[in-house]
């Protein structure tokens, strides 16, 4: 790694590109636009944030506290639990843990600036890692592992039974830094009674592991609050993907990555309730008015695995200055109960009960479990209330135009069966494209690349005679 | 090299094989060495271990699997697409990794372009990736659901009595099989690690008490002969090895591999099924407790500590840590077991590699070469 880039933790440089972006947004549009040619690096990044209006700037601002309170949390006195993106931080709040999801940062990271981007990849390979590893752990977690981060004191993983490589990593990270590890595993099937038990003991054993690690207890009071918030912040989540149903559709493409980022940072906590409480306001604005959430809805199009966070949020600039509308990824399917795309399949969905202690362990049991790809990419892809399924489901509700799958190369999970499914969803119609680009590394394929093929499939295959994208960059 | 040995290492459809089917006799392929063979043996049906050594050719395979997926499993399915897997009655899909649990649908889907290429039973078996009592108990359960499954599709009925004498028959080839590692071990070696290996692979490939007969007669002949194996000493770690020809071409270098961790190597047999109470329960204990292999993780102190004192009992000059490209799992562990077990004293070498015994001879042979050359100082 480059003396240069370890001048400064990489989690307070983020931290303070945050805290200056906040008061920036926090100035007048004069005031912004002066600003701006400081810091050209972050220039469109901003623009795009900030031109989400209030839901942009209540994310900025809950991102820089999340951040900050990585950064604080040992002067508190806090623990700092190392966590995947499909492992719910309610109960690390509850138990007040403080949260550091690593591909939550590794797409923040990725999406806000290049300096130093490639070379904690690289790290992670340095020190052990296969470079073929999955890069969405590894954007963060290289700084971690050369000590230019908040230590974690414990690591808290979700992914076994699930995806070995994202997995892996967390194991690397515990046995590299000799950190407490635990992890939930998950059976190859989701409603069964045996799969249920082994959830709910799997949940309570990893429950025991952090008041062990954090020397606090869960109480039921502090639970409740943050299972309501958690209800409250579904309940606003459904609505939003109601409303995206629309033909045009009224949600800006952008609060797809809004909504996950919600539940991987900011479930049942005030400040994910604030942003989405924001997002449906505007949604339900442009409804009122009859107009796409992007300005212009062209085309549908679902990202049936992850998005692309790399350089400038070019890939969603580009989707909305094209007049995609992007109508969901597996990263948006959370699956309560009232979901629209739960509906008839609600044997496949969460609610939440407050009833008792018991019971709310339990919601986080069902929500944890329906985490996207856990939920999904636990069985045979074609198996009941798989990824199939599920992909199926969600596309036709949203009535897709077109669905386009994008990971990352380390994902031996989804590599192994996107050909299949690839090919049934063409069977039913759903004409689909594999893109070779790595969601977090975009050495692998740049940006321009994978959107020039996006846009040749949608010539090529003619669909709703698209004649070709009308912004490049 | 006795032939028989030779003869079920490199031909998947083998004299045991074929004889097994001439009396009428059921195969059941499963690729992992987390499957319970013992559980297949007590129905009359033969185990047979899922290996990709005839493969010449990924184009099959290619076309399910995507392009960043070992190729282990993708040269099984072009066997399997090739017609080469047609003796096997039944097969057995494991999430050993996701790499292989992924030939699961793979399979299934080449099937519907291949005529007749998938067994008529066609299973999928989990195993947990941790050791808890109710990841034990979910497991017990699973393993029932997998006997009775067995049973369903063949016909059989599998008593307790059947899989208590499947596992002493098991158990008494891994007693063999460390007996083998003992000698391995000897100041003068007299087995090369090729020979070895060929033993315990040849093993997975035929009816158990027959191996077990053959192999109790090889102890025999390795102890009344007086060969001594030149080499610097050597313990090989990692990916999958099916095939001899890589441990030749390590040997052929001027070494002698003397131990292994590998899951056709002694991973498949250090640990034995206790013989007493529920059947399978005891089977449950000892497939889940299995936690050589990455795949279960938080288990990397252990796995040290194993890898560590096999290296120190078997007084190796090194460890070669070598992987299947896409291998993660083995590929990254690998990383830190260098720094630890150097950190101990012992030289290592770490190394990436296609699936395929010859696939990089040059390359491989030259990076064995520059080690050997470090140990010899």
């Amino acid at each position: 790694m480059r003396s240069v880039l370890k001048e400064y933790n990489f989690d307070w440089r983020f931290w303070s590109i945050l805290d200056n972006a906040c008061k920036m947004f926090d100035g007048t549009p004069k005031e912004f636009q002066h600003t701006v040619p400081y810091a050209p690096a972050f220039r469109e990044t901003s623009e795009k944030i900030l031109g989400l209006g209030e839901p942009g700037l209540k994310l900025v601002k809950g991102t820089a506290r999340y951040m900050e309170n990585i950064l604080k949390a040992h002067e508190r006195g806090r623990k700092i639990a190392l966590i995947t993106y499909n492992c719910s931080p309610a109960i690390l709040y509850a138990l007040d843990i403080v949260p550091y999801c690593l591909e939550g940062l590794s797409a923040f990271y990725a999406s806000t600036w290049k300096m130093g981007i490639s070379e904690s990849l690289d790290y992670c390979c340095e020190v052990g890692f296969t470079e073929t590893s999955c890069s969405g752990q590894r954007v963060a977690l290289g700084s971690i592992l050369a000590g230019l981060s908040e230590r974690p004191d414990l690591i808290l993983c979700s992914t076994p039974g699930v995806c070995d490589s994202n997995a892996n990593s967390f194991a690397f990270a515990s046995a590299y830094l000799d950190i407490p590890f635990c992890q939930m595993d998950y059976p190859p099937t989701l409603v069964d009674e045996a799969a249920n038990e082994y959830q709910r003991a799997d949940f309570r054993r990893m429950i025991t592991f952090l008041e062990e690690q954090s020397g606090n207890k869960l109480e039921p009071d502090k639970l409740r609050e943050i299972c309501e918030e958690m209800a409250r912040q579904d309940e606003l989540i459904c609505e939003i993907q109601e409303l995206q149903r629309l033909i045009p559709s009224p949600v800006p493409g952008v609060y797809n990555l809004l909504l996950y980022d919600i539940k991987v940072l900011f479930s049942g906590v005030p400040e994910g309730t604030e942003i989405l409480e924001a997002m449906l306001a505007v949604a339900k604005d442009n409804a009122a008015r009859g107009v796409a959430g992007d300005g212009e809805e062209r085309l549908r199009g679902m990202f049936f695995y992850i998005d692309h966070y790399c350089i400038s949020m070019k890939y969603w600039r580009w989707l909305e200055k094209n007049g995609i509308s992007h109508i969901g990824t597996m990263m948006t399917d959370f699956w309560q109960v009232d979901a629209p795309y739960a509906k008839g399949r609600e044997i496949e969905g969460y609610t939440i009960d407050t009833g008792n202690m018991d019971a709310m362990i339990d919601s986080l049991v069902g929500q944890t479990s329906r985490m996207p790809m856990i939920k999904q990419i636990r069985g045979p892809y074609d198996a009941p209330h798989m990824w199939l399924d599920d992909t199926v489901g969600v596309a036709k509700l949203m009535k897709a135009d077109f669905l386009a799958y994008m990971g990352t190369m380390g994902c031996r999970n989804t590599w192994g069966m996107v050909k299949l499914i690839a090919r049934d969803l063409e069977k039913l119609d759903f004409p689909t494209l594999i893109l070779y680009a790595d969601s977090f590394d975009n050495r692998v394929e740049p940006v321009d690349t994978f959107l020039g093929k996006i846009d040749e499939f949608l010539r090529v295959r003619r669909i709703r005679g698209w004649e070709g994208a009308r912004w490049t960059g | 090299m006795r032939e028989e040995i030779n003869e079920a290492v490199t031909t998947l459809h083998n004299r045991y094989v074929r004889q097994w089917k001439a009396q009428g006799g059921k195969v059941v392929g499963y690729p992992c060495s987390y499957v319970p063979e013992e559980i297949i043996y007590a129905g009359g049906l033969l185990p047979f271990r899922l290996r990709a050594v005839e493969a010449q050719s990924t184009s099959i395979g290619d076309t399910y699997f995507g392009p960043v997926i070992c190729s282990f499993p993708k040269c099984i399915l072009q066997l399997a697409g090739e017609g080469k897997y047609g003796f096997l009655d039944g097969a057995i899909i494991c999430n050993g990794c996701d790499s292989m649990r992924r030939l699961d649908e793979c399979w299934r889907k080449a099937s519907e372009d291949y005529e007749g290429i998938l067994p008529a039973y066609f299973a999928y078996f989990a195993v947990p990736h941790k050791v808890e009592d109710y990841s034990l108990k979910w497991f017990t359960g699973h393993m029932r659901a997998f006997k009775e499954g067995i049973e369903g599709h063949f016909d059989v009925r599998i008593t307790d009595d059947d899989l208590h004498r499947a596992i002493r028959e098991y158990n008494r080839g891994r007693l063999f099989l460390q007996k083998l590692d003992e000698l391995r071990i000897a100041d003068d070696v007299p087995i090369s690690g090729a020979e070895a290996t060929a033993i315990v692979i040849a093993g997975t490939g035929m009816p158990r008490d027959i191996f077990n007969d053959l192999l109790e007669g090889i102890l025999e002949q390795i102890g009344s002969e007086k060969r001594k194996i030149e080499g610097k000493r050597l313990l090989l770690a990692g990916s999958v090895i099916d095939d001899v020809s890589l441990i030749e071409v390590i040997e052929g270098a001027g070494a002698v591999v003397v131990a292994d961790t590998l899951c056709f190597g002694s991973r498949s047999y250090v640990d034995l099924v206790d013989e007493t109470g529920d059947p399978i329960e005891a089977l449950a204990r000892r497939y889940l407790n299995h936690s050589f292999c990455p795949r279960m993780f938080g288990y990397y102190r252990d796995r040290l500590r194993y890898i560590a004192e096999r290296a120190r009992r078997a007084k190796v000059d090194g460890v070669i840590l070598q992987n299947i490209r896409f291998c993660d799992l083995h590929g990254s562990e690998h990383g830190i077991f260098e720094r630890d077990l150097e950190a101990q004293g012992i030289p290592c070498m770490r190394m990436e590699r296609e699936y395929g015994p010859l696939a990089e001879e040059g390359r491989i042979q030259m990076r064995v070469d520059a080690f050997l050359e470090r140990l010899r100082g």
